[in-house]
């Protein structure tokens, strides 16, 4: 017992000394770049300065500096804008993993479906699905259903939802269809009933398919949603910030870094937040754990 | 499935229109390839500006990771310890990065858009091809070693041979989103003639069908880039039992 707990707390120790020398080794990447293009003066791929790529230290002070003067931190606004996105993004996902399943599961079940929707919706993997994100976000803004227009992350949701939607249904199919035929075999054998079979054999089946699946669209909810706020200009989120401090880059240029490493935050906690959920639910033969 | 093809595009056409969704969600087919034909000279330099930046950054970011892989594969150790940092740099929404890339290279350049598709090629290759390169069976290990095969040669022999299909099922990855890259980079601001500013313009001047034709012009891009990277793991992985046994 006590030799787990020393082990447990080694093998943290471990995990947070790579942690700070993966960030030791990025900052010294960084900054050596730095020092080495403004020493020898290159201007090759693009000129070194402290507006191109500010010190990563004045990036994170930045964030703890008031926005403006006798203004709360800007991390204060960051969080907000962070949690806005956030919303957008874990509405779009949940309703994006919804629809897949049910949509996957139904595609599994009937051949017909497989044979006719499968392949399109494999093609459809292929293509900028991104590129559509201006005009649904735009074109949404003008739908009125019965006098009620959706509200601005909404809009941005039904992106995140698309981009969800696609790798679950697809992973769905082939999850569900991986169940072994012979434990199939041995429940229809039993007399067990197809909802049976669905739940207590194909559902933990296809249980790490819908996991990669889900990793994939946890990055690519926060994708969307960022993305999904810049055509129709939605101030409230991580996009619209992107897109002001943007304009002010020349002045601030440590702003729009700040911004974006909240935003790539947001990315790495939604993966980090599917991939523990994952520890919770899907059981694995140890062999498997890496 | 040419069936739900032209199903498809027949409630495109007349089904959609009927049930009252809107022009400006999507217009008509027929009115979407007038644009396209209307907008052809436009779509054609758009395509062709986009496409370039599209596989500049492929190119790029692919030939980068597979050269980081190599090393990560002969530094065992390193490349553990990396993995999953790898993986969850994965989980970055890299396109917001394209304002920076702009600044760097000026907004106009193509270079911006080339770094943001090399950068979105890089850490999906990085890994697969790491997966790939790593994962060995012990006794072609041992068998190499019994022939005191030094490092080059298993690497030749053994790990990259090994390391194919990942590389090449990760180079399909790759296609979609150096494609995704060059187009959403634009978002941000581009040359006025690249396809993703086109969309964005014509979505804000309210002329959907001119959208509609860059979105379908940039989908045809990326499903051909797609399926010339798919003919080329036909063509590399003849001989592999998977690709034989038609398993995707």
């Amino acid at each position: 017992m006590l030799s787990l707990v020393h082990r447990t707390i080694a093998s943290l120790a471990g995990r947070l000394a790579t942690l700070a020398l993966v960030l030791a080794g990025l900052w010294a990447l960084w900054e050596g770049y730095r020092a080495l293009w403004e020493r020898a003066g290159w201007t090759k791929p693009f000129p070194v300065d402290s507006t191109t790529m500010p010190h990563l230290h004045d990036i994170v002070r930045r964030l703890f500096e008031p926005i403006r003067e006798g203004e709360p931190l800007l991390a204060r606004y960051m969080l907000d804008a962070a949690l806005f996105t956030a919303q957008e993004a874990a509405t779009g996902f949940a309703i994006g993993a919804t629809i897949g399943f049910l949509l996957g599961a139904a595609i599994a079940r009937f051949d017909v479906l497989q044979r006719g929707v499968m392949p399109y919706i494999v093609a459809s993997q292929t293509i900028p699905i991104l590129a559509v994100a201006p005009i649904v976000v735009v074109g949404l803004g003008n739908v009125s259903i019965g006098g009620w227009v959706p509200k601005d992350w909404m809009r941005v949701a039904v992106i995140a939802a698309y981009l969800t939607f696609f790798p679950v249904t697809v992973n769905t199919v082939r999850g569900l269809r991986s169940a072994d035929p012979a434990a199939v075999e041995l429940m229809e054998s039993y007399a067990a009933s197809e909802w049976a079979v669905f739940w207590k054999l194909r559902v933990p089946a296809a249980m790490p398919f819908l996991f990669s699946a889900f990793k994939v669209a946890a990055t690519a909810s926060v994708v969307g949603a960022v993305i999904g706020e810049l055509p129709s200009s939605i101030q409230s989120g991580l996009g619209g910030w992107i897109i002001n401090f943007n304009q002010y880059y020349v002045l601030e240029p440590e702003n729009l870094w700040a911004v974006n490493l909240v935003a790539a935050l947001l990315g790495i906690s939604f993966f980090l937040v599917v991939v523990g959920v994952e520890r919770l639910v899907v059981r694995r033969p140890p062999e498997q754990l890496t | 499935m040419t069936i739900v093809f032209a199903v498809g595009l027949v409630s495109w056409q007349w089904v959609l229109p009927f049930l009252g969704v809107e022009r400006y969600l999507l217009p008509p087919l027929t009115d979407v390839l007038e644009a396209l034909w209307d907008a052809r000279s436009e779509l054609l330099r758009g395509a062709r500006i986009t496409f370039s930046e599209a596989i500049g950054g492929f190119v790029i970011g692919c030939s980068v990771a597979f050269a980081c892989a190599l090393g990560l594969a002969r530094w065992r150790p390193l490349g553990n310890a990396l993995m999953p940092y790898m993986v969850a740099a994965n989980a970055v929404p890299i396109v917001a990065f394209a304002p920076i890339t702009n600044a760097w290279f000026g907004t106009l350049s193509p270079w911006s858009k080339v770094v943001i598709a090399a950068i979105l090629c890089f850490f999906p290759v990085l890994v697969n091809t790491l997966r790939g390169l790593t994962s060995v069976r012990p006794e072609a290990l041992e068998l190499m070693r019994s022939y005191a095969a030094p490092q080059r040669v298993v690497f030749r022999r053994v790990r990259i041979p090994n390391s194919l299909p990942f590389v090449l099922s990760a180079l399909k990855i790759a296609s979609v989103l150096a494609m995704i890259g060059a187009v959403v980079g634009d978002y941000f601001g581009g040359s006025t003639e690249a396809l993703g500013v086109m969309i964005v313009s014509s979505v804000s001047l309210a002329q959907y069908e001119t959208a509609w034709a860059a979105i379908l012009v940039a989908s045809v891009l990326g499903i051909a880039f797609y399926g010339a990277v798919a003919l080329v793991e036909r063509l590399v992985l003849g001989w592999h039992p998977s690709i034989r046994a038609g398993v995707e």
